[in-house]
């Protein structure tokens, strides 16, 4: 799957659109910082790494202002209670909130399939090689030592095709050759 | 053991690229460009030196019309101290390696 280069950047955009609405507000001129050097760098794919990061410190920033100030949501009234269905609206988180939380995590893991895929497409294993080495002949081996069949007789086809031109199968091109024991050792 | 601030190897490779031209405003892509860090590591590093003090920062108007104004960064007075006390430290490190 492909992704035009401006494709890219609007993901990027998107992105950093989602990062400055995690931030909370005390933070959000870094949320703004983050964007705006977004206009500054050329290359659209840096541009979505970047936003990456964006959103990534976004994330990070708002987990350690929890942890460090009260928590805005710590009140219980504050947050929709659940009565069998949800109640959008009723407490701080709008629907159109969760919604685009919602589609915005998945894009990021999409995004993320995305480059893992690309990444895997070069690490496959390339094919192996075919082998297609016609079998040799054995070699020159007098009768008195060569080997016998156990059957005594090999049964040819009736319509095998001698006019077909034959594979090469001397072996002049193999190196190491082939030696047999001497039939008695010698004194 | 408590962990020293701002003594990771990032926050060391920032600390030394601010320092070196220490009277200039970077900008943050500038910055990642020269240490080497990504935006989602960098930022969380200038956000926690600025609360700490040792770095400021200010909206900068852009160079060429139709840009928004960058958000640029430069070491502030201790943050300078605590950049080049850091500095010794990786010389002194790296001399007692040498040596070792």
């Amino acid at each position: 799957m492909n992704v035009s280069p401006g494709g890219w950047r609007q993901w990027a955009v998107k992105l950093a659109q989602h990062a400055s609405w995690v931030l909370p507000g005390a933070q959000s001129p870094w949320a703004e910082a983050m964007r705006r050097e977004l206009d500054y760098i050329e290359d659209d794919r840096a541009a979505l790494r970047w936003a990456l990061g964006c959103v990534l410190a976004s994330y990070l920033a708002s987990y350690k202002a929890r942890l460090a100030g009260p928590l805005p949501r710590s009140s219980s009234s504050s947050l929709p209670r659940w009565r069998g269905k949800v109640r959008w609206g009723q407490g701080r988180i709008g629907r159109g909130a969760v919604l685009r939380h919602a589609a915005t995590s998945g894009a990021v893991m999409l995004l993320i399939g995305l480059a893992l895929l690309e990444n895997a497409g070069g690490q496959t294993e390339p094919p192996r090689p075919v082998v297609n080495e016609a079998p040799c002949d054995p070699p020159n081996i007098s009768p008195d030592i060569g080997p016998t069949l156990s059957s005594g007789t090999v049964s040819v086809p009736r319509d095998m095709d001698h006019s077909a031109p034959k594979p090469d199968t001397s072996c002049a091109d193999r190196v190491t050759p082939i030696r047999f024991p001497p039939k008695y050792p010698k004194r | 053991m408590p962990r020293k601030p701002n003594n990771s190897r990032q926050a060391r490779a920032l600390l030394a690229a601010l320092l070196e031209r220490a009277q200039t405003w970077r900008h943050g892509y500038d910055l990642a460009k020269e240490t080497g860090l990504k935006s989602g590591t960098l930022y969380p590093l200038l956000m926690r030196l600025s609360e700490q003090g040792l770095l400021e920062s200010r909206w900068q108007e852009a160079e060429r019309p139709g840009l928004p104004p960058r958000h640029v960064y430069r070491l502030t007075a201790s943050g300078r101290a605590l950049a080049r006390e850091q500095d010794l430290a990786a010389i002194a490190a790296e001399r007692a390696g040498a040596l070792a």
